[in-house]
């Protein structure tokens, strides 16, 4: 393959990452553009979701990549593990809002986001404990089904990812522009107090948020086993920087920043892995994110972040 | 209509509102005056729900308010006009109408309810599919009350609608008010701008340091001296 | 208990009881000193002793975190970094690590015993042997470098932003280590890092001289950390925590006292760092990563962030719990397992779970004692009857201390603001102001609500840019200096929605009004000179006095946090600290909001005693009462500009001040 073929070929690799950073990105955006909360608890919701879709595609019968289906079946068992991930997702997440942040809303500060941190480190370790270190294979019922354009490879799991993806980002554009309630969480981003006065329940318009953000980062988590076929207690880690610094980077709060956001991170991985080197993508990222912090608070997209009046 | 009944609240240990009464009758437009830190905004967030008294009890066609959440009050009635606007910045103008409407069930009802406002105002009728931050401050006034009317109250709550308007909004404003009064909605305004509001008003009272120090017909307090003293501040040390 | 014993405790009691609690802090002290120092000798088991170094280098991580997030307010969720920069600074001195070729370049290091000539196969290289002792302070502060470097991008952000940035610093630090293996050897570890040596003995792998370095060293950092606490430098720095306007606006410059405490705070890291590495003689990026940062976190959430002692016992018991009582716990439930025949619980492993019950402990600790288990604020005694009420005296102050400043013979306006046109939030707030504030006067600025008057003050005090214009304090152009900057040159200011530091004390609060005019330096705090000593001293009596001013309305509440206070008193000590400043020029906005009356007109007379005592005054102020009875001049501000300017009464019968509040007049009546 030429130089060109392969940085082709990145490039689609990049996208089907970006796809799915842009999915956890978007639940975590979701969450604070309403509270302004960083939810450091997002990613191993990611993580433990996982593994939830794991079990739910043994449960069906399939381990490992040795039943192959197609057609209905397919179509079939991937509907169900996905609404039992997504589902299993967001009622985690709205739980962690219940017990653990909940009680803190009043609270000034980084309460909130140290609170965060904790739940985190339980969810990591509860899993590193009953699950172990090791990686996992995850079951894959798809068939491998590869076409060739030019000089880049397309695999099915790639559109896969991207149908996925595309399908539920139209859907949460559906929802926050169409929906009752869906508007109801745009009004409450912006003005918490005036949405109040209209009437709106801002309680459960964050439930919702916790909700819906989890099923988002299930969603991705689903993905992410099938894309690459295992999964571990440490996903939630490594992609969930990325993703965080996706949603960062495109604007913090702002929903088609997370989503341009994590196609340029997924770009930037897996070019920067091609052409510098993969031990140094970390650095990368996290050079991003300091970056945009520093620099461009408010990312490409995003409104103003608070500083210091 | 409302009455406030020996209402007291208070921020933290601060007394804001020592005992005041008020009455609202229906079909009336009342204004609540009075200069700085009088009580004024917290009058309108008791009534609507976000302010709680520490003492005393707001009626509403009769009914206790207390422990009505907010979205209740609405339904039952009662919409605010916000200080300063509030309007949802990034969203549409119909996005904000809609909003309003929140509490109301979705049927033939809206349409009905977005023709009256754009015969009120055709200006918003206009901008409808325009975000509503990047109007001027006037089109939104006009925007937040528009906003409030879908909620298709009994009584309407603004919080100091001329302020940051240009005299030509001002009037227009005023103008609206009135008009949405023939048209059988009860109107409680809080105003700096006492002038203005006494010339439309039906009754007033002036609010000084959480206080009630003069109520009465509006076209009695535009003659009387007190109001020039309560709102520059002069105490009453009796 | 022993027949001995009882009657000894009988004795021992009451006479327990009758010591000061100062002199019971000195004798725990003794105690606990004693104790450490008796362990190893009472203890012999070399890995309990190995443990327990350990846990005291953790509880030195836990006071430079404290400094940094308990002092002054700025979560760093990066700290490890500045632990891993210690260690491999010692870890390349002092190890087998890097071999350059040997060349004339090294001999006066050689001479000076950092390095020597070693012969190896191919040819003469160059060993690093830089001496622990010497590497324990460089380390300091070649960490502390790095925490001026890490914290100077965060000085304008957010809290959690500023989290995020450190945690991203914090990251790419081990990584870095990771990824240069020429340096560090990467994950495999460093080569044979260097034991320390004390006069020819070396440490070698027994763990007890390890331990007494450690002891003294955490001896060390708390004695630094607590003499910066009662310092100068802490209360600025729990300003800074507490209301970062506030603390600007008493002189404190946030800047460089921001990158002191991350200074400080990586210098604590740097230096343990050297000790961990010295002792475990080799160090992998592993050790430095994330999860230590949040531990570090963990341990002083849990002990009580801000308290110095509390975050000490907070690490030890944590650690302690890690590697003595877990383990034990673990075989209990091992016993018990075999006992009622449950298979999992034969097999548990405690230890191996306790990142586990770290997340535990700190969502816990947040949610139900988030100050912590010794927390930074003490108890106070009750106030009694007396003390409670005050009744409203008229007269004003009949004397005052020494304000410092005021210079009585000033001539000439104090304050000139001439063409000042402000831009806030989109609009023009303020447009072409022109104020001028003689010597020993009282103006007031009035105005509708909106009208820009407190925009005024935040233009006045460097708060708010000027677009256009000047202003000018005794003849000195202020108009771009930084609030600390006014402050210095005698400008102090009170806030409309009263801006104290809630979870000091009315003491500290008024203490920290003084920052600009005291001159102790960190140095001088840990030093603890004579003078220093003196100053300390001098400036709470200031602040005592000041405070008896306001009579028993303050004085008994003295080391009452502010938050506790009533709205009027929080006023009177906000008033109270910016007298402190020693100024020449007070600001105050809206000081009589809230108040009664009553009180109204006592505070009244006492802001024109001020004014007769020399204190020039600028005032906003909403009762016209009030400002007839205080403003030689008044000044009336409507939408961003003047309006009027005259006498009081003039002023109040002006039409276009009485137009401007009571509205325009209805270009038509309501018929």
């Amino acid at each position: 393959m030429s130089d060109y073929g392969v940085l082709l070929q990145q490039v689609v690799n990049g996208l089907s990452l970006g796809a799915m950073y842009a999915l956890l990105a978007l639940g975590f955006t979701l969450v604070y553009g309403i509270l302004e909360l960083i939810n450091f608890a997002h990613f191993n919701v990611f993580m433990v979701s996982s593994f939830v879709g794991m079990w739910a595609l043994e449960f069906l019968g399939i381990s490992g990549q040795s039943h192959v289906l197609t057609g209905l079946a397919l179509a079939g068992t991937l509907a169900f593990a996905f609404a039992v991930t997504m589902i299993a997702a967001g009622v985690l997440g709205v739980a962690i809002e219940r017990l653990s942040l909940r009680p803190l809303r009043g609270v000034r500060g980084t309460a909130a986001m140290i609170t965060t941190i904790g739940v985190s480190y339980i969810l990591f370790n509860v899993i590193l404990l009953t699950v172990g270190a090791g990686s996992e294979n995850y079951p894959n019922p798809l068939p491998v089904v590869r076409w060739q354009l030019g000089e880049v490879t397309l695999e099915l799991k790639e559109l896969l990812i991207w149908g996925v993806a595309v399908a539920l980002m139209v859907a949460l554009h559906f929802f926050v522009s169409r929906t009752r309630l869906g508007k109801a969480m745009r009004a409450t981003a912006q003005d918490a107090e005036a949405a109040r006065m209209m009437g709106v329940d801002v309680d459960r318009v964050i439930v919702t948020a916790f909700f819906l953000g989890s099923a988002l980062a299930g969603a991705a988590a689903l993905i992410f086993g099938l894309y690459y076929n295992y999964t571990s207690f440490i996903i939630g880690y490594t992609a969930g920087l990325r993703a965080f610094t996706a949603a960062v980077l495109g604007g913090i709060g702002s929903i088609p920043g997370a989503m341009v956001g994590g196609l340029l991170i997924g770009l930037i991985e897996t070019l920067g892995g091609q052409l510098i080197a993969v031990r140094w993508t970390d650095v990368i990222i996290f050079s991003i994110l300091v970056l945009v912090l520093v620099f461009v608070p408010t990312g490409l997209l995003g409104r103003s972040a608070p500083t210091k009046s | 209509m409302l009455e406030f009944s020996g209402v007291d609240t208070h921020y933290g240990d601060l007394h804001v509102l020592k005992s005041v009464d008020y009455r609202i009758a229906a079909g009336e437009i009342v204004c609540l005056l009075g200069g700085n830190a009088s009580g004024k905004s917290t009058t309108m967030k008791a009534i609507m729900g976000s302010v709680v008294p520490s003492r005393g009890d707001i009626l509403y066609e009769g009914r206790s308010l207390k422990g009505v959440s907010i979205a209740e009050r609405v339904r039952r009635g009662i919409a605010p006009v916000l200080e300063a606007r509030r309007l949802f910045p990034r969203m549409t103008v119909y996005e904000n109408l809609e909003m309003g409407a929140y509490t109301q069930r979705r049927g033939p009802e809206f349409a009905e309810d977005l023709a009256r406002v754009f015969t009120l105002f055709p200006r918003v009728e206009e901008r409808l599919r325009q975000i509503a931050g990047t109007l001027s401050g006037g089109e939104q006034q006009m925007v937040a009350i528009a906003r409030a009317l879908m909620a298709r109250p009994k009584l309407l709550c603004m919080d100091e609608p001329s302020m940051g308007l240009s005299p030509a909004y001002v009037e227009q404003v005023f103008d609206i008010i009135q008009t949405i009064n023939r048209q059988g909605t009860t109107i409680f305004m809080v105003e700096q701008n006492a002038n203005m509001a006494l010339a439309i008003a039906d009754r007033a009272y002036v609010l000084q340091t959480g206080q009630i120090i003069l109520s009465g017909p509006a076209a009695e307090l535009r003659e009387n001296e007190m109001i020039r003293h309560a709102y520059l501040g002069e105490l009453k040390v009796d | 208990m022993a027949e001995l014993e009882k009657p000894l405790i009988r004795i021992a009691a009451p006479l327990f009881a009758r010591i000061s609690p100062r002199l019971r802090a000195r004798l725990g002290i003794v105690l606990v000193t004693t104790a450490a120092l008796l362990f190893p000798l009472v203890n012999q088991n070399d890995a309990d002793i190995d443990s327990a170094a350990n846990a005291l280098a953790f509880a030195a991580l836990a006071l430079g975190l404290n400094i940094v997030v308990g002092f002054a307010g700025l979560l760093d969720l990066g700290y490890a970094a500045f632990f891993a920069i210690g260690a491999y600074a010692y870890g390349v001195a002092s190890s087998w690590q890097l071999q350059p070729q040997w060349s004339g370049f090294w001999e006066p290091f050689q001479w000076l015993d950092f390095v020597t000539r070693f012969h190896t196969a191919g040819a003469d290289v160059v060993h690093f042997q830089v001496s622990f002792w010497l590497m324990l302070p460089v380390a300091a502060a070649i960490a502390a470098f790095f925490g001026v470097l890490f914290g100077a991008p965060t000085l304008r952000l957010k809290g959690d932003y500023l989290a995020i940035v450190t945690l991203g610093f914090g990251e790419i630090v081990p990584i870095v280590a990771r990824n240069t293996p020429s340096v560090t050897n990467g994950a495999m570890g460093l080569n044979g890092v260097a034991a320390p040596q004390l006069f020819g003995y070396n440490f070698g792998v027994d763990a007890t001289p390890y331990y007494y370095v450690g002891v003294a060293l955490v001896a060390f950092l708390i004695l630094i950390s607590q003499r910066l606490k009662d310092s100068r430098i802490g209360r600025a720095w729990m300003a800074i925590r507490e209301d970062e306007i506030a603390a600007a606006a008493m002189g404190v410059d946030r800047v460089r006292f921001k990158l002191l405490a991350f200074a400080i705070g990586a210098a604590f890291a740097g230096a343990t760092g050297t000790f961990y590495v010295a002792k475990l003689q080799t160090a992998t990026p592993e050790m430095f990563m994330f999860p230590v940062s949040v531990m570090v976190l963990v341990m002083i959430v849990f002990g009580g962030i801000g308290s110095v002692w509390g975050v000490v016992v907070g690490a030890l018991v944590l650690q302690i719990l890690q590697s003595w009582f877990l383990e034990d716990l673990s075989q209990w439930l091992h016993a018990l397992g075999r006992l009622v025949n449950i298979d999992w619980l034969q097999r548990v492993e405690l230890a191996s779970s306790i990142e586990l019950i770290f997340g535990l402990i700190l969502v816990l600790m947040m949610l139900y004692r988030r100050e912590g288990l010794i927390p930074a604020s003490r108890p106070v005694p009750a106030l009694t009857v007396n003390e409670q009420t005050a009744q409203a005296v008229r007269g004003g102050f009949s004397g005052l201390p020494d304000l410092g400043a005021v210079d009585h013979d000033a001539q000439g306006p104090l304050l000139d603001i001439t063409d000042l046109t402000v831009r806030f939030g989109g609009l023009v707030a303020l447009r072409s102001v022109e104020l001028s504030v003689p010597a020993h006067a009282v103006v007031a600025v009035i105005g509708p609500n909106g009208s820009g008057k407190s925009t005024l003050f935040n233009a006045v005090t460097g708060f708010l840019p000027a677009h256009r214009g000047n202003i000018r304090f005794v003849g000195e152009e202020i108009g771009r200096l930084p609030p600390h900057a006014v402050l210095e040159r005698g400008i102090a200011r009170t806030f409309q929605n009263i801006r104290l530091f809630p979870n000091l004390t009315v003491a500290e609060n008024v203490m920290i009004g003084m920052h600009a005019r005291l001159d102790i330096g960190p140095l001088g705090a840990l030093l603890r000179l004579p003078k220093t000593r003196r100053e300390e001293a001098a400036s709470r009596e200031r602040a005592l006095e000041i405070l008896s001013l306001f009579g028993n309305r303050l004085l008994p509440r003295v080391d009452h946090l502010a938050a506790s206070l009533s709205y009027a008193n929080r006023r009177r000590t906000e008033i109270a600290r910016a007298l402190a400043s020693q100024p020449k020029l007070l600001l105050l906005d809206e000081p009589t909001a809230g108040m009664n009356p009553a009180e109204t007109l006592e505070l009244a007379d006492q802001i024109k005693s001020l004014n007769r005592f020399g204190l020039t005054i600028l005032l906003i102020e909403h009762k016209l009462d009030v400002v007839v009875s205080l403003a030689d001049k008044v000044v009336v501000l409507d939408h961003g500009e003047k309006i009027a300017e005259g006498t009081p009464d003039a002023v109040r019968r002006d039409e276009a001040v009485i137009g401007a509040y009571l509205g325009r007049s209805a270009a038509f009546a309501r018929v």
